[in-house]
C-alpha cells in the first residue's frame, strides 16, 4: 500500500492504496463519480481531470504519481452554486445528450480557456480531439465553448461571477 | 490492473540501481501513457515501477555548447511550447502536436516515446533527420549513442531492462536545419502514423544543390528506418519536384511496411511516396526562403 495526499478541489484528502490504483479510481472512490470511467485506456476521455492545472486521463496517471499535487474535478467547477460560464453555456446550447461525455469535456474546456479564453473554433476543436462524445456530433459542444469563453474573456478571465 | 510495487527514484544513479536489483521485473515509467496500457493488455507484466518523473537532472530544454538538449521527461505540450525548440527544431514540435490527443501529449515524454519503441512513434523521425545522439545510463555510468542505432525492433531498443534514457541531442550543426515533418493518419485527431516521415536538408549556396539531405520514415520497418538510398539520391541530383518524386519512389523500396486493419501495405507504399516527397519539397522551400519557408 502507498500512501497518497491530494488536494482534491481545493480539499487535502489523503489515501492508503495499492500502486496499481489509477487517480480515476481513487477519485470515484472518494465519491467524486462525477469523473466518468469509460475505456479505461486513455481514448475518451471521459476520465479527464486538471492534475496541478493541466488536462489528463485519469486512468492512466497512477494515484501515487499525483501525490503531493492539485487536482481539479467537474465538481469543483461551481462555486456557491453559481455555475461556471462552460455549464451555463453547455445548458443555453443543450450540449450534452446522454451526458456521459460532459465531465470530461468540461475539464478539457476549461484548461483551454483559463490559458486563452478567445479560443478559435479551430483551437477549440484540437482541445477537444482527446474527448469522444458519441451522442450529439460536436457543434453545440463547441458553440457552447466559444459562447463561455466569450464571456470570460468579457469578464477578465473570471470564471465565476 | 495487475499488481506492482511503485517507487520513485529522486536521482539517475538511484533509478538504476533499483532497476539492476529488480532486473528484469522492474520498469521505469514516466508519464506512463503508454505503460499502463501495456500493463492492462498484459504485454508488459512488471512487479515493480519506478517513478523517474521526479528527477531533475532528467528534465530541461537547453543550449549547451554541443546543440541542443532535452530531457528525456520533457513532455509533448513541453516541446510543442518551448521557444528554444520553435527556434531550433520547430518540426519536433510538429511531430509532438500530431501524438495522441491533449491529455496525452501533456503527461507523455519525447523520451518515453522514443523508449515505447513501437514502429509508428511520432518522436524519432524528425530527430533521427537532425541525426540527434542520446545519452543512456546503467550501471557502467553514461553512454551516448546515434538515435538511429537506438532502436533495435518493435518495443525493442539498446536500453534493455536495466538502463534509462536520459537525455536526447539535436548536434550544434543542425540547429535551424531546413527540416519537414509530415504524417498520416486515418483521423486528424488522435490517430496512429499510418507513416510518418521527416526530411531534412542543407541547401549549398554556391552550387544550389541539396547537401546532408536525411530523410526518416516510421511506421513502415519493425523500427525507424533512415531511406540512405533516397537520401544520397537528393544529395546527387537537382533539386526539385522531378528529383523529389524519384526519392520517394526509392524510399519505398528501403520499407518493408505490414498490412493490417488500418491500411494496406500497398497503400502505405503509396503514403512513402506522397509524404517523402511533400516532406523534401517543404524541406527545400524552407532552405531556399520559399512560400514554406519558416
Amino acid at each position: 500500500m502507498i500512501e497518497v495526499n491530494i488536494t482534491v478541489n481545493g480539499e487535502a484528502r489523503t489515501a492508503e492504496v495499492p500502486p496499481e490504483t489509477t487517480l480515476l479510481t481513487l477519485l470515484r472512490d472518494w465519491g467524486l463519480t462525477g469523473t466518468k470511467l469509460g475505456c479505461d485506456e486513455g481514448d475518451c476521455g471521459a476520465c479527464t481531470v486538471l492534475l496541478d492545472g493541466m488536462s489528463v486521463n485519469g486512468c492512466l496517471v497512477l494515484a501515487g504519481r499525483a501525490n503531493g499535487c492539485s487536482v481539479s474535478t467537474v465538481e469543483g467547477l461551481s462555486v456557491d452554486g453559481r455555475l461556471h460560464p462552460l455549464q451555463e453555456a453547455f445548458e443555453q446550447h443543450a450540449s450534452l445528450q446522454c451526458g456521459f461525455c460532459g465531465p470530461g469535456i468540461l475539464m478539457s474546456a476549461k484548461e483551454l480557456l483559463d490559458a486563452n479564453p478567445s479560443a478559435s473554433k479551430s483551437e477549440i476543436r484540437i482541445a477537444l480531439s482527446g474527448n469522444l462524445c458519441r451522442c450529439t456530433g460536436y457543434v453545440k459542444i463547441i458553440d457552447a465553448v466559444a459562447e463561455a469563453g466569450a464571456k470570460m474573456a468579457a469578464h477578465g478571465g473570471q470564471s465565476n461571477g | 490492473m495487475q499488481p506492482f510495487d511503485y517507487v520513485a527514484a529522486d536521482s539517475v544513479e538511484k533509478a538504476v540501481k533499483i532497476l539492476i536489483d529488480n532486473s528484469p521485473s522492474a520498469r521505469p515509467v514516466a508519464g506512463a501513457t503508454d505503460v499502463l496500457n501495456d500493463i492492462r493488455r498484459g504485454l508488459v507484466e512488471p512487479r515493480m515501477l519506478v517513478d523517474i518523473s521526479g528527477i531533475a537532472e532528467l528534465q530541461g530544454i537547453e543550449i549547451t555548447d554541443r546543440g541542443l538538449r532535452i530531457g528525456s521527461l520533457a513532455t509533448h505540450t513541453e516541446i510543442i511550447k518551448s521557444p528554444l525548440i520553435k527556434e531550433h527544431a520547430p518540426a519536433l514540435a510538429d511531430a509532438s502536436l500530431t501524438v495522441g490527443a491533449v491529455q496525452t501529449r501533456n503527461m507523455g515524454t519525447l523520451g518515453g516515446n522514443l523508449v515505447s519503441a513501437v514502429p509508428s512513434l511520432d518522436g524519432a523521425p524528425v530527430l533521427m533527420a537532425l541525426d540527434a545522439l542520446v545519452t543512456i545510463a546503467g550501471s557502467a555510468g553514461r553512454e551516448e549513442v546515434a538515435l538511429r542505432d537506438f532502436f533495435l525492433g518493435p518495443r525493442q531498443t539498446v536500453l534493455g531492462t536495466d538502463r534509462i534514457l536520459v537525455d536526447m541531442l539535436i548536434p550544434k550543426a543542425n540547429l535551424g536545419k531546413a527540416t519537414s515533418f509530415a504524417k498520416f493518419g486515418l483521423r486528424k485527431g488522435q490517430a496512429l502514423a499510418l507513416i510518418n516521415v521527416a526530411a531534412s536538408l542543407h541547401v549549398d549556396a554556391a552550387t544550389g544543390r541539396a547537401a546532408q539531405t536525411r530523410i526518416a520514415l516510421g511506421a513502415v520497418a519493425p523500427k525507424p528506418i533512415h531511406a540512405s538510398e533516397a537520401e544520397a539520391f537528393v544529395d546527387a541530383n537537382a533539386p526539385g519536384e522531378e528529383t523529389f518524386s524519384e526519392a520517394g519512389r526509392i524510399a519505398a523500396t528501403q520499407a518493408s511496411p505490414i498490412d493490417d486493419f488500418r491500411a494496406s501495405a500497398a497503400y502505405r507504399i503509396e503514403l512513402i511516396q506522397v509524404l517523402t516527397r511533400r516532406a523534401l519539397s517543404e524541406a527545400y522551400s524552407q532552405a531556399t526562403g520559399g512560400p514554406e519557408g519558416r
